[in-house]
């Protein structure tokens, strides 16, 4: 059987579980309370009945059964609260309120019991009300007995338990109305994320949760999902990106090394041409685009994860000492002045190996395009502002203030610079880095015109201050 | 041993390839078989973990990712049950984290594909003699050049030759190596420790420094380049 949609939904169950725990609870209550009062009820009657016996045991011994009986009148027409009956030895009435003992069949000297009486209420109705009594057996002989209408304090316990029962069903009903208004509210609220979650399964990556500012958990989780899917939205952007860049950047390489091929094919049926030749050539070729692919393939996962991969915290001026070390030789050996300055125990939060990658490549373009008898130099510092930063300063031509944002872009070498080797990929990844890690890249002039040469170029990777 | 009778009749080393793509395993078995040694095939894990624990091997070259039983869990089963053989993960897969993860599993080494054959060869024979040499040496010798790897000093016919502490490491790991050739990727990572690509051969000009210092003024140089593969010290 299929229920109806309410009827299924989470919070409309919890609430029934919890009506039908309340009310096993409130009818243990009320049995309670209803044990408890009755209870009491007939302590009372009974402890006031016990008093009374006693006060007409007094009389009694005091002025015997003339006295009594003459007590029991008066109490009577007084309208004492008590039914009193008092029987010859033979049992028949002498005088009373009630016309035979409850009792009389009994022959115990002194007994208890619980009986009803016949009244008739001031409509004229005739009311059976239970009652109690207590009857003795007086030392001449007489029979005394003593009982009271418990009836209204009863019926006053049985209005509290009827009001009680009452006050349950209403809470019940309340209940099950509160659930069924919670229920549709987070009916409701599900039904805009379940709406954003089909959406998105459907290939919607723009679609967003409503936040309606309750900031209760809906919105939580409203806001998760949003953050989430602008995470995912990112990255999937990033990887059409990525593949777009990597089918971009390669191709023209491979056109390349495939014209090479065909043109040493057609050389080599022509009967001239070295085989050898084009061969190396086409190996050479081959290892340009692998080292083009992996370029563009770290850059393209650096921007699809949008931060760094597996960052640890590191000591900045030791990986950059072991840059220095490893490029100070080639500086020297292109006739170039080098020098580092470090400040010990620098410590930075990020990727080791592409922040180290990062400082090689900013290093290789130094060397690159430094002309001999210049000078390049390395830094790693904190600036006053927590941040590391790692610059690579050279004497070179530098770059145009209009070309600075530009070198950044994948693939871009500035004409001047096209005799050199390599594919114009190493600042992009530098950026590439930069941005993973929440940092930035500064380019500015160098030390400036200095004997005819410079201004020279000044690239910083700034990383932010770490935690 | 058959290991060590491998080992002494010459570079000749008994590799298992363990690779699902059968073509490249032909092609990887032939420069192998060309560089002179003797190569066994098992196309996926499984097969590869059986004809391991037959031994014998001097050098498995294993693929991360082949169907049956992949190579990360073939490793680990081998060095599970004790097989030391020396392991060259082959994988394209190059992110740092997969490195870790083959050299966690038991790998010794990790090639990401694709490899210049120059790179695998001299991958492969620096661990078949690194598995060879396994006891603690402290003086290193290689024709007439002795290293004291306690003193940190190094002789050339007895003339005593002053290195920075890298060109010490450096010409440590191609003594180690003497006579197999080293590629400039494997001089990057297991001298210095990075696994990147510089643009500029940063490698050849730390070669060419050592190779001024331990051949300059001797009649024979011992540190020799080997074109389209790296150096090579001979003795």
């Amino acid at each position: 059987m299929r229920l109806p949609a309410l009827f299924r939904t989470t919070p409309f169950r919890l609430t029934l579980i919890f009506l039908a725990v309340f009310a096993f609870a409130a009818a243990a209550f009320l049995f309670y309370i209803y044990a408890v009062t009755a209870g009491e009820v007939t302590r009372r009657a009974d402890r006031d009945i016990a008093a009374e016996m006693r006060s007409l045991e007094t009389v009694y011994r005091q002025g015997g059964v003339n006295a009594l009986n003459q007590q029991l009148i008066e109490r009577t027409a007084d309208g004492r609260p008590f039914l009193y009956l008092l029987m010859d030895r033979s049992g028949r009435k002498i005088t009373g309120s009630i016309a035979v003992s409850p009792l009389a069949s009994s022959d115990q000297e002194d007994a208890w019991t619980a009986f009803t009486v016949t009244e008739t209420d001031p409509n004229g109705a005739e009311v059976r009300q239970p009652a109690r009594g207590e009857q003795i057996r007086l030392p001449t002989g007489e029979r005394l007995f003593v009982g009271a209408d418990i009836g209204q304090a009863e019926a006053f316990v049985v209005k509290i338990v009827h009001a009680l029962w009452g006050a349950a069903a209403l809470m019940v009903l309340l209940g099950l109305l509160g659930g069924l208004v919670v229920s549709r509210n987070v009916s409701r609220a599900m039904a805009g994320l379940n709406a954003v979650v089909a959406a998105v399964r459907g290939g919607d990556l723009r679609a967003r949760a409503p936040v309606r500012g309750a900031r209760d958990e809906f919105d939580e989780l409203a806001q998760g999902l949003n953050d989430m899917l602008d995470r995912l939205e990112r990255s999937m952007a990033g990887i059409r990106h990525a593949g777009d860049a990597i089918a971009h950047d390669l191709r023209s390489p491979l056109t390349r090394l495939r014209a090479r091929l065909e043109v040493a094919l057609i050389d080599l049926e022509n009967g001239k041409g070295d085989p050898e030749a084009a061969l190396v050539q086409a190996l050479e070729d081959a290892e340009g685009v692998l080292k083009t692919f992996n370029a563009v393939l770290a850059i393209a996962r650096l921007q699809a994860a949008g931060q760094a991969p597996n960052p640890v915290s590191f000591d900045a001026s030791e990986l950059a000492a072991g840059m220095a070390e490893l490029y100070e030789p080639v500086c020297e050996e292109k006739g170039l002045e080098f020098k580092a300055e470090l400040t010990p125990q620098l410590s930075a939060y990020g990727n080791r190996e592409f922040i180290g990658q990062a400082i090689a490549n900013l290093l290789d373009n130094a060397v690159k395009y430094t002309p001999a008898g210049g000078a390049v130099a390395l830094r790693a510092r904190r600036r006053s502002s927590g941040e590391i930063e790692f610059s690579v300063t050279d004497t070179g031509p530098g770059v145009p203030e209009a070309d600075r944002a530009r070198i950044v872009q994948r693939f871009v070498r500035l004409e001047n610079s096209r005799k050199e080797p390599g594919a114009g990929l190493g600042l992009s990844l530098v950026a590439a880095v930069a941005e993973a890690h929440r940092g930035r890249l500064e380019i500015d002039e160098g030390p400036g015109e200095v004997d005819g040469t410079g201004p020279g170029l000044r690239v910083a990777l700034v990383l932010p201050r770490p935690n | 041993m058959a290991r060590a009778a491998a080992l002494r009749r010459g570079a000749e080393l008994r590799i298992l390839i363990v690779e699902d793509d059968v073509e490249a395993a032909a092609a990887m078995a032939r420069g192998l078989t060309e560089a002179g040694h003797e190569t066994a095939h098992a196309p996926d894990g499984a097969q590869g973990l059986d004809m391991a624990r037959q031994g014998a091997f001097d050098v498995l070259v294993v693929d991360r990712m082949m169907p049956r039983m992949d190579g990360l869990a073939m490793v680990e089963t081998l060095r599970r049950e004790g097989e030391r053989t020396p392991v060259l993960f082959l994988s394209a897969l190059g992110e740092i984290d997969d490195r870790v993860a083959g050299l966690k599993a038991g790998g010794d080494d990790y090639l990401v594909k694709p490899y210049a054959f120059a790179e695998l060869i001299a991958r492969v024979e620096a661990l078949a003699r690194r598995h060879e040499t396994g006891s603690v040496q402290t003086v290193l010798k290689v024709g007439d050049l002795e290293m004291d790897l306690i003193h940190r000093t190094v002789k050339r016919q007895g003339r005593e030759i002053d290195l920075q502490p890298r060109e010490f490491q450096l010409l440590e790991f191609m003594m180690r190596h003497a006579g197999q050739s080293v590629t400039r990727t494997m001089l990057l990572e297991k001298v210095w420790e990075y696994h990147f690509d510089p643009q500029t051969n940063v490698i050849d000009v730390h070669i060419s420094r050592l190779r001024a210092k331990i051949d300059k003024g001797f009649d024979r140089p011992m540190l020799q380049t080997v074109r389209g593969a790296g150096y090579r010290l001979d003795g």
